[in-house]
């Protein structure tokens, strides 16, 4: 079986968003609720002043936190691929998972919104769900978290469960260049204009990922955590950059 | 004795209280949903009606340890405190389930969906698990010692699985937090004993401070075996607590400061505020020095006063160490400020006030309806 990862080239990385774009039409999100987000923070003091981005998905963990602490066995590790997912039909909103998270990628969209004006009252649901978008995709499957959010549940990146899952087995990579795979290419891979996105089997020696893995010295986050990201970056120094803090400042 | 006419009051008030702040609660939920709490996915996760479960079950689990130690050590001496903890356990255990009930998504899949996952990898799982084996023997052992009378034999082995269900509780409570080591401020495998004898002290505290409210704060309306107990022991066994609670709040403090991990900032937020100075020299040191004086310690106002301190200090300890362990957002970001900021909406507070309320009314229904101030005399 793949265990599907991804890796991520800072240097290519420009911070266009387009990634964040695509995840919110694909996946149906809030505005503001990216399940795919880039985020930007400064750092130093002027005039020694640095701007830096960093994109940041769910991880989908090798040994992930979130699964490990959920109480009802919501949120769960498949096998067949090795996605993080969560079945809203168990989960209770305890958010248990998003407290254990390390890279707090998680959302309980029941709170107040993130931008006004409140789009779940521009498109009110008719059932339990969070609310009833023009441009809402076929996509629907709330044992694996996808559709459009209900109310009272955590939801996350599945790494377009809906589109990878129905790969030809033994792809070793996803590249949206190869006509016949591109359907299959996760929505944030697919538009990343720089193409600083790689999509593939981290199982498969001959996938393009285990080789810049491999050859540019691919980084985790977070690793002291031990859970052990399906998600690499590379980075060479340029403006993005893996946070190595979390703080803005110095405790001192 | 009990003064009815004021007990009733206390019941009249609570009964009203409850009604007003659950109508405001489910008004505003039915209204806004979570949106009527101040929770965020910024990073605050757990807020305050977390704070107030967390309280209500902890000081619940600790009145559970008191009683039990007593059943099991104490002697007959003990046994005028014993029921009244044994009734406010069940008291603060309603009023602290039902926040929860309120706060999480699905309170109702709950009920199943825990059990039936044996999903034992999760610290929650087997808190839930020992919640409800707690409920189950606190229940048993209250309905052994329903009639005034002489201790049945089978109260002392129910008191020992009621030991280690409130124990197993409170313990587990602590890893939920202690475990999670992404998150510094809440990370150390001390939490889970000084959950306990945080749990501990509060337990004192309430028995303390609801046994003299059931007196009319007088040690003159008491029977001489409740006299006894909370002008000997208790005040001795109360000062050693909040000692020890003490120690393990200054220690987490200093080295919090001293620290450079990193989300361990927030103790330099932490200790810059009116909150936790009134939580350490009001809440702790003064009761301590209350209780550490020989001539008022056995005083009905001096411990009155201390216990009610110590409850309020522990409130505050609880609020700190929940809300404090997030206000560090996992990343930084320009939309993450350095700290985040957080202050219970007006839906949050008055769940408070409603498990105050609610925990109330069941106490004092029981006081009148089991005699919790019942002894043999000597």
């Amino acid at each position: 079986m793949a265990k599907w990862g991804m890796v991520i080239d800072l240097d290519k990385c420009t911070g266009c968003q387009a990634c964040t774009t695509a995840c919110a039409m694909e996946n149906n999100r809030l505005p503001g609720e990216n399940w795919q987000d880039v985020l930007f923070y400064t750092e130093g003091t002027y005039p020694n002043v640095s701007m830096k981005w960093f994109p940041r998905p769910c991880f989908h963990c090798e040994n992930p936190s979130c699964v490990s602490v959920c109480p009802t066995r919501a949120t769960y590790k498949d096998p067949e691929g090795g996605f993080v997912l969560i079945d809203w039909n168990k989960c209770i909103g305890c958010k248990y998972c998003q407290v254990a998270c390390p890279y707090g990628v998680r959302f309980f969209t029941d709170e107040k919104a993130v931008v006004q004006p409140d789009i779940r009252d521009v498109f009110p649901a008719k059932d339990d769900r969070q609310w009833d978008p023009p441009y809402k995709g076929p996509q629907d499957d709330p044992s694996r978290g996808i559709g459009i959010q209900p109310h009272g549940v955590v939801s996350k990146c599945t790494f377009c469960y809906h589109k990878v899952s129905k790969a030809p087995e033994g792809v070793a990579d996803l590249d949206e260049d190869i006509p016949e795979l591109k359907e299959y290419v996760p929505g944030c891979v697919r538009v990343c204009a720089p193409k600083a996105r790689f999509f593939g089997d981290l199982d498969n020696p001959e996938s393009y990922v285990n080789k810049l893995i491999a050859d540019k010295r691919g980084v985790r986050l977070k690793e002291e955590t031990g859970n052990k990201p399906q998600v690499y970056y590379l980075s060479g120094g340029a403006a993005a950059a893996v946070p190595g803090l979390r703080s803005m400042k110095d405790k001192s | 004795m009990i003064n009815t006419s004021k007990s009733n009051l206390v019941f009249v008030v609570a009964i009203i209280g409850l009604i007003v702040t659950a109508a405001l609660v489910l008004f505003n939920l039915a209204s806004q949903g979570h949106a009527a709490f101040n929770g965020s996915n910024l990073g605050l996760h757990w807020t305050f009606p977390i704070v107030v479960y967390d309280y209500f079950l902890l000081t619940s689990t600790g009145l559970a340890m008191i009683a039990s130690l007593m059943l099991i050590f104490g002697g007959a001496h003990c046994q005028p405190l014993v029921r009244r903890c044994l009734w406010l356990a069940v008291a603060g255990l309603v009023g602290g389930v039902s926040v929860l009930a309120l706060e999480l998504g699905y309170p109702v899949r709950a009920i199943w969906a825990i059990p039936t996952s044996f999903a034992v990898t999760s610290p929650l799982w087997w808190k839930v698990m020992f919640v409800i084996a707690y409920v189950v023997v606190l229940l048993i052992t209250v309905n052994l010692l329903r009639k005034p009378g002489e201790w049945p034999a089978a109260a002392r082995t129910s008191a020992i699985l009621l030991l280690l269900a409130a124990l197993g509780v409170t313990g587990i409570a602590g890893v939920v937090y202690g475990s999670m080591t992404m998150r510094p401020f809440w990370s150390s495998g001390d939490v889970p004993v000084a959950f306990i004898f945080e749990s501990l002290l509060g337990g004192l505290a309430f028995a303390i401070f609801f046994s003299y409210l059931a007196h009319g704060f007088s040690q003159e309306r008491m029977s001489a075996p409740l006299r006894d107990v909370l002008t000997g022991m208790l005040p001795k066994v109360f000062a050693l607590a909040i000692f020890v609670h003490l120690m393990f709040v200054g220690a987490r403090a200093l080295i919090g400061l001293y620290s450079n991990a990193e989300g361990l900032q927030v103790w330099q937020y932490l200790a810059g505020t009116s909150l936790f100075h009134i939580e350490l020299w009001a809440g702790l040191v003064l009761p301590l020095l209350l209780m550490l004086s020989p001539g008022l310690r056995s005083n009905a106002g001096s411990q009155t006063l201390a216990a009610l301190l110590v409850m309020i200090s522990l409130f505050i300890a609880r609020y700190d160490y929940i809300i404090g362990g997030q206000l560090v957002p996992m990343f930084k970001g320009a939309w993450a400020p350095e700290l985040l900021s957080y202050a219970p909406s007006f839906t949050e507070w008055m769940l408070l006030l409603m498990a105050i309320f609610l925990a109330n009314a069941i106490y004092v229904w029981g006081e009148k309806k089991f005699d919790l101030s019942w002894c043999k005399q000597a």
